[in-house]
């Protein structure tokens, strides 16, 4: 248990964790839920939670694993608690198939993630663009459509194209390196 | 029985799984989203990679600051980064002029993208706003018409589907599509390469068109072309009013065709039946017959004319159904894959439209693939399919500078018909019901059985869903 820590460890065993795995918690609130925004104030919830239970992190086990479900069920309260923005909701019972989905690819999406660094370079510089447009500059898809001159449902399209194609590249990675 | 998966459907799904990641679902389709991923596992685990992509992209600003660098061509950003770059290099003792040189040969234009109307482009590397500098690279046009005019003073139409790689002021490279070319005297010598052969321009107008199956095929509006075949000395000239066809069926040899998404087993209760299936068959007739037998061609090709009467061209489906127990089922639809035919501008065709009729006389299921022809097939070209042999049953129209996609035709009279239908078989005749404003005008053309990636035609029945 943490709590064996003095609060000078504890704080310093947590940041350091903390630091670690960030992102990989990041990219698991994102992938479950819909609006930025509301991931961004999940996981700042989910840091403080965190935080408050580190006591009870059994040192030696994993952290991902243990923060994962910590913000499983902020997402869920979230989601239980929030009634608004109907566009953005997913019913919960579908967002624990996901996360049982994330759970059962846990390791090969932990790998893809190595491989996209180098997909992304491989992509023509159109694409790459629109991939920076989209989620460097956090531009909307009406947005993109203007400034590139295409209509918003070619945005939509060479976004999916885009994302189909850094799927397949990182697929081939992945195979080839197992 | 064959139950292939519905490419459709999957489309559909995709576009819902798109729209979802940005959150632009409404709460109806998200809820039949989710219940269609929560059926099939396999969807589940693709959507829940593109979910991982897509959580990726957002979270990662350091993987994207470095591409960000890579590809920020946007003035404002661009002058500032360069005054800062420039800036850097001079305190590090590099000259401003070899860099400016640098930067000038990599991204000097050679052409402008003058026109690109209700144009929808994919996988181009050059930038496809009307109005932009063109360099060197590639240009696919996934609809729509775009005109590009190189520093040459040549103008090049672009005709959807089309691949065309952008090589100097003088040259491109027609990878796949249909090009018209307009060449002043300004640029003489202007040449439009294809897999085939090499089309020199004397003071012209001329057409290219170029397809994975269908070979090339070079139209000369007015003047005078050129033309050298692959690893032949000796050109052939071509004069007003004439064309040149090279390559035959269906040798794709080592040109790659553009590849459709993979077909996953989408979840549907539709069952299917293409002409592949049974005592299934599919072919076209000419008027002139020159084309041979069609048996075997990968493409099904459609046309009507009123001014060179011997293309006419009308295509034949024939469907084994004895397997369907059409009693149980309560809807039916047709689908074809377009593909490109390689024949004729599609400039020249206004939108297109088609009907699909069905044979009522039993005795006409008996064509034959390798002895259909239109001299010895009186019943199927007459001009208006007789009403003792066919009826009409749905129509559709394709609007020029189309996407080749999957056309879905549906009815309640092709429902009906294909559903009360007692006969084994179904036989169905398809028809061009518009014409051209010039004898070079696009020939249509859809994937038969033999085609080596398009999905065969069609049919899908609806099952009545049990209590």
């Amino acid at each position: 248990m943490m709590s064996d820590l003095d609060p000078n460890e504890q704080t310093e065993a947590y940041l350091t964790l903390l630091n670690e795995n960030e992102r990989k918690l990041a990219v698991y609130v994102h992938a479950l839920v819909p609006d930025f925004a509301d991931a961004e104030d999940i996981l700042q919830a989910c840091r403080l939670t965190m935080w408050k239970k580190f006591a009870t992190f059994k040192p030696g086990t994993s952290f991902p694993a243990w923060g994962k479900k910590i913000a499983l069920n902020q997402i869920l309260n979230y989601r239980r608690s929030a009634k608004r923005k109907p566009l953005h909701t997913m019913d919960p019972e579908f967002i624990e198939s996901v996360a049982k989905e994330i759970d059962r690819q846990s390791e090969s999406l932990s790998q893809r993630s190595e491989a996209l660094q180098e997909c992304l370079g491989k992509l023509p510089e159109n694409q790459r663009q629109t991939v920076v447009l989209r989620y460097y500059d956090n531009c909307g898809i009406d947005e993109i459509a203007r400034t590139t001159g295409r209509t918003e449902g070619a945005v939509y399209r060479l976004l999916s194209r885009i994302r189909a194609s850094l799927n397949e590249c990182i697929s081939a990675r992945t195979r080839s390196s197992a | 029985m064959h139950f292939s998966p519905n490419p459709f459907l999957r489309m559909k799904i995709q576009e819902q799984i798109d729209l979802s990641l940005e959150g632009k679902l409404s709460a109806a389709d998200q809820a039949a989203l989710e219940a269609e991923l929560l059926s099939e596992p396999e969807l589940m685990a693709s959507y829940v990679r593109q979910r991982w992509l897509h959580a990726e992209l957002l979270t990662d600003r350091t993987l994207l600051s470095s591409l960000d660098e890579q590809v920020r061509t946007r003035p404002e950003k661009s002058t500032a980064s360069w005054i800062a770059l420039a800036a850097a290099l001079v305190l590090s003792g590099f000259s401003i002029l070899a860099l400016t040189r640098a930067n000038h040969a990599r991204f000097e234009p050679v052409a402008t993208l003058i026109e690109a109307e209700n144009c929808r482009w994919e996988g181009s590397d050059l930038p496809t706003r009307e109005g932009a500098q063109l360099g060197v690279g590639t240009l696919a046009l996934a609809e729509g018409m775009a005109t590009i005019r190189f520093d040459s003073g040549a103008t090049v139409t672009l005709e959807a589907p089309t691949v065309l790689q952008v090589d100097s002021a003088m040259r491109c490279r027609l990878i796949e599509g249909s090009v018209v070319a307009d060449v002043p005297d300004s640029a003489h010598g202007f040449t439009i390469d294809t897999e085939k052969m090499e089309v020199i321009d004397l003071g012209t107008r001329f057409g290219v068109t170029s397809t994975p199956v269908g070979g090339s095929h070079v139209f000369v509006f007015d003047g005078e072309v050129k033309v050298r075949e692959n690893d032949k000395e000796e050109a052939r000239h071509i004069l007003s009013g004439n064309s040149l066809h090279l390559g035959a069926l269906p040798q794709t040899a080592d040109q790659e065709i553009i590849q459709r998404p993979p077909v996953q087993s989408a979840h549907s209760d539709w069952l299917s039946v293409s002409t592949a299936f049974g005592r299934g068959k599919d072919a076209y007739i000419r008027r002139t017959d020159s084309s041979g037998k069609t048996g075997d061609d990968p493409l099904l090709m459609v046309k009507h004319t009123d001014l060179a009467a011997g293309n006419e061209r009308r295509a034949l489906l024939t469907f084994d159904l004895s397997r369907i127990a059409r009693e149980q089922m309560q809807a039916a639809k047709l689908t074809l894959m377009m593909e490109s035919s390689g024949l004729g501008f599609s400039s020249l065709v206004p939108d297109s439209t088609f009907a699909v009729y069905a044979a009522i006389h039993p005795s006409i299921h008996a064509w034959g693939e390798s002895n259909l022809t239109w001299e010895g097939s009186p019943h199927l070209t007459t001009d208006i399919p007789e009403e003792t042999n066919f009826v009409r049953l749905a129509g559709f129209t394709i609007p020029k500078g189309s996407a080749n996609t999957l056309i879905e035709v549906t009815s309640d009279e092709l429902s009906r018909f294909l559903l009360s239908s007692a006969d084994g078989l179904v036989t169905l005749m398809l028809v061009r019901e518009t014409g051209e404003f010039d004898k070079q005008g696009l020939v249509h053309a859809f994937a038969s059985k033999e085609h080596p990636s398009g999905p065969a035609p069609t049919l899908w029945f609806q099952p009545i869903p049990r209590p």
